[in-house]
């Protein structure tokens, strides 16, 4: 793994619940929350990987899902895969109840490692 | 900065008793003058809050910390232009409140190098809000 990683690009990937049909500013604070504590989480266990993809200007991307069950399956998998994930829950002061899951967050990994895994997605 | 000491200097108690005990938040205005689709907004955002957050650990942890504290409070508000994102740049500065802009690699959908966002904070919300209060959210 780390030395796939070392010729790969490194991503973050979002992947956010369209069935929600949040707001622009919504879904950007949603993936902000997923986005800073998947970097955080990340510097204690791959910190190399985290300077990498800092230094390669920190890819990001946003995907949409159905549901909410893609997004558990898809962090089960991320997990199985050794990959950094945060399923961000709205505190629900605007428009989705408290508690609701909005946004998975995986990564920075690999570019291929998160493309196994999210190939089907389509761009929000 | 290795990643010790940025998680020290983040998780460390404030060595001068310094602290802050109103709520922070954490201000992305974004350019609608370049008509990103929702997950461009997305990406350029979270690009925003990663660099502001780092920046944070080592400029003004006291912020940082209470902004943890208090819920990481993000908000998403509408800027018109370029100039507009830089006016408002200034003005976060004079008032001492850290500001990131966020340039983008134009990849897809706008020209290279568009200022897309300007992230304020984390600073204490009422600080923002003389800053921000006209601005209307995204």
């Amino acid at each position: 793994m780390a030395m796939v990683s070392t010729v790969d690009e490194p991503s973050m990937v979002f992947i956010a619940r369209h069935d929600l049909k949040m707001s622009a500013g919504k879904l950007a604070v949603q993936c902000s929350h997923a986005a800073v504590s998947c970097t955080l989480n990340a510097r204690k266990t791959h910190a190399r990987l985290v300077e990498r993809w800092r230094n390669a200007g920190a890819r990001k991307i946003c995907l949409r899902a159905d549901d909410l069950a893609t997004l558990q399956r898809l962090a089960g998998q991320a997990q199985a895969a050794g990959l950094v994930t945060y399923l961000v829950k709205d505190a629900g002061h605007t428009e989705v109840p408290p508690g609701t899951v909005t946004v998975l967050g995986i990564g920075p990994a690999p570019r291929r490692a998160i493309d196994a895994l999210v190939s089907e997605l389509k761009p929000y | 900065m290795g990643i010790r000491s940025f998680l020290h200097r983040i998780t460390a108690p404030p060595l001068s008793g310094e602290r802050i005990d109103e709520p922070c938040k954490m201000v992305c205005i974004v350019n609608q003058s370049l008509k990103m689709g929702k997950g461009k907004i997305a990406a350029q955002v979270g690009h925003g809050a990663v660099m502001a957050t780092m920046k944070a650990g080592m400029e003004k942890p006291i912020n940082l910390e209470q902004w943890f504290t208090t819920g990481q409070k993000k908000v998403c508000l509408k800027g018109r232009d370029a100039e507009h994102l830089l006016e408002l740049e200034q003005q976060a500065k004079a008032a001492g409140v850290l500001t990131t802009l966020v340039h983008d690699a134009g990849h897809t959908q706008i020209p290279s190098g568009s200022l897309t966002v300007l992230t304020l904070g984390p600073e204490i919300e009422a600080t923002l809000e003389e800053i921000t209060g006209e601005l209307k959210l995204l």
